[in-house]
């Protein structure tokens, strides 16, 4: 009687203490935009090699995404979720290119704390190549996960 | 590129666990800050009350089940009435009159096979609206749930009174989830759009300890606590329910707590042998085979068996 009176008790304190525990309020430490990866080759050296400065603003817009940045790998490149493709120029080393990219959106809840996002799914891209060699699609899918989107060999 | 985001939590009673997230620190941000600690305080108070009610009904059927076995008489077997029980959660109009955005009502039936197991049904509907700063939500549906309930007490105790024990149970719940806006910004700008409601149907398992304990006569009151584990969502990862009706948020895992009040029927009784602590040494060899088999309590339909444990 007295066991099972202690083994009741216990699993009702445990419940009870799982029940404070995630009631506890939390907050928003996620990453809330999904970004498509890209990681730069260099074609001569067959290894991912981060350009000395990258610039590159989305085309029609004023503001850069990123301004003469130095080593950056991999590039975190944001797609436009109210629209189906979207461009943006890609100054590489002083060099100018522009990329568009194809998509589809849908909708991804990322937790009760930070509510919705947007994720994507690559159709395509196309791209100049004044100094860009060429662009692998290496994972399709664009969410606030760490895989590599697209390869770019310069 | 990780957003740092201030917020501030409205604690509502038995933990709607509501939080604001804002993601700026203009002037605007810090005078909804300072509004929110001044609520806060009263929430925490109304939060305290309620934990303070909660814990008064849960000792009050704990008092009831320490007063039971204390005049047993030393018996070979008792009587134990099998009961058709029917009783509602009153937790959930308690939570609502809390937080209005909750509103959970919850029925169930059971029916003692004897003095062990009982089957247990039960259904429900919940209403749920949720807001953050970048979305609303509301969900709407039914649930229903089967088990078995277990009862740990011995028959002498339980006495068709008193029931501690566990019951396992099997939920579907049935929902239409709703969006009705949500805002999203990047580079781009900021979007707002919603999800148009479209319908859930989840699985889930639920262990539910706790104890009951009858009153009055074929009136009883009990309480338990919920542990839930969701089996399948019904929606794909993307849009994964926020709630479900019957079993909580959309986590994996939920915990909650019911209180019942309930009606009792007692639809037969039976007579339950009764397990001895010690072991006689006093038995005859001719006998022995029967004794030991009688040491083990278990119920008599009426004939054989019976007539070897008088």
């Amino acid at each position: 009687m007295r066991n099972t009176f202690n083994i009741i008790s216990a699993v009702v304190v445990a419940c009870a203490l799982f029940l404070s525990v995630s009631c506890t309020p939390g907050s928003c430490f996620e990453e809330t935009n999904s970004y498509l990866k890209a990681t730069f080759y260099r074609t001569s050296q067959g290894k991912p090699v981060p350009p000395d400065s990258l610039s590159m603003y989305g085309i029609g817009k004023d503001s850069a995404v990123y301004k003469k940045a130095s080593r950056v790998q991999p590039a975190l490149i944001p797609l436009d979720p109210s629209a189906s493709a979207c461009g943006f120029l890609i100054r590489i080393n002083g060099v100018d290119d522009t990329v568009s990219f194809f998509y589809s959106t849908f909708t991804h809840l990322i937790s009760r704390e930070c509510g919705y996002t947007f994720f994507h799914d690559l159709d395509s891209l196309a791209y100049t190549r004044n100094i860009i060699d060429t662009i692998l699609i290496k994972f399709r899918t664009i969410s606030t996960f760490n895989e590599p989107n697209i390869f770019i060999y310069y | 590129m990780n957003r740092i985001y201030s917020y501030i939590t409205d604690i509502s009673p038995v933990s709607r666990c509501n939080t604001y997230l804002l993601p700026c620190m203009s002037s605007r941000c810090i005078m909804t800050l300072r509004t929110g600690q001044a609520t806060r305080w009263i929430t925490v108070l109304r939060t305290i009350m309620t934990f303070c009610f909660i814990m008064t009904l849960f000792l009050l059927p704990g008092t009831a089940f320490s007063q039971a076995g204390g005049n047993a008489e030393v018996k070979d077997s008792v009587d134990i009435p099998l009961k058709i029980r029917t009783g509602i959660d009153i937790t959930g109009p308690a939570i609502w009159f809390t937080d209005k955005s909750i509103l959970t009502a919850e029925a169930y039936i059971s029916t003692d096979l004897n003095e062990k197991f009982a089957l247990f049904l039960g259904a429900g509907y919940s209403d749920y609206s949720y807001s953050q700063y970048n979305y609303d939500y509301l969900s709407k549906g039914s649930f229903f749930k089967a088990g078995m309930d277990f009862n740990l007490l011995r028959p002498e105790i339980a006495a068709g009174k008193y029931w501690a024990g566990i019951g396992i149970r099997y939920g579907i719940s049935s929902c239409l989830s709703e969006t009705p806006s949500f805002t999203h910004e990047n580079y781009w700008g900021s979007i707002s759009s919603a999800i148009k409601p479209y319908r859930i149907m989840g699985h889930y398992l639920e262990i539910s300890p706790g104890f009951r304990a009858e009153l009055f006569k074929n009136f009883s009151i009990g309480w338990s606590v919920n542990l839930r584990k969701l089996i399948s969502p019904g929606q794909k990862k993307d849009l994964r329910p926020l709630w479900l009706p019957g079993y909580g948020s959309g986590e994996s895992v939920t915990a909650g707590a019911a209180y019942y009040i309930s009606w009792n029927i007692p639809y037969r009784k039976i007579r339950v042998g009764l397990k001895k602590d010690e072991p006689e040494e006093y038995y005859d060899d001719d006998e022995s085979g029967g004794s030991r088999e009688d040491r083990s309590y278990r119920s008599i339909s009426g004939s054989g068996a019976g007539n070897r444990l008088r």
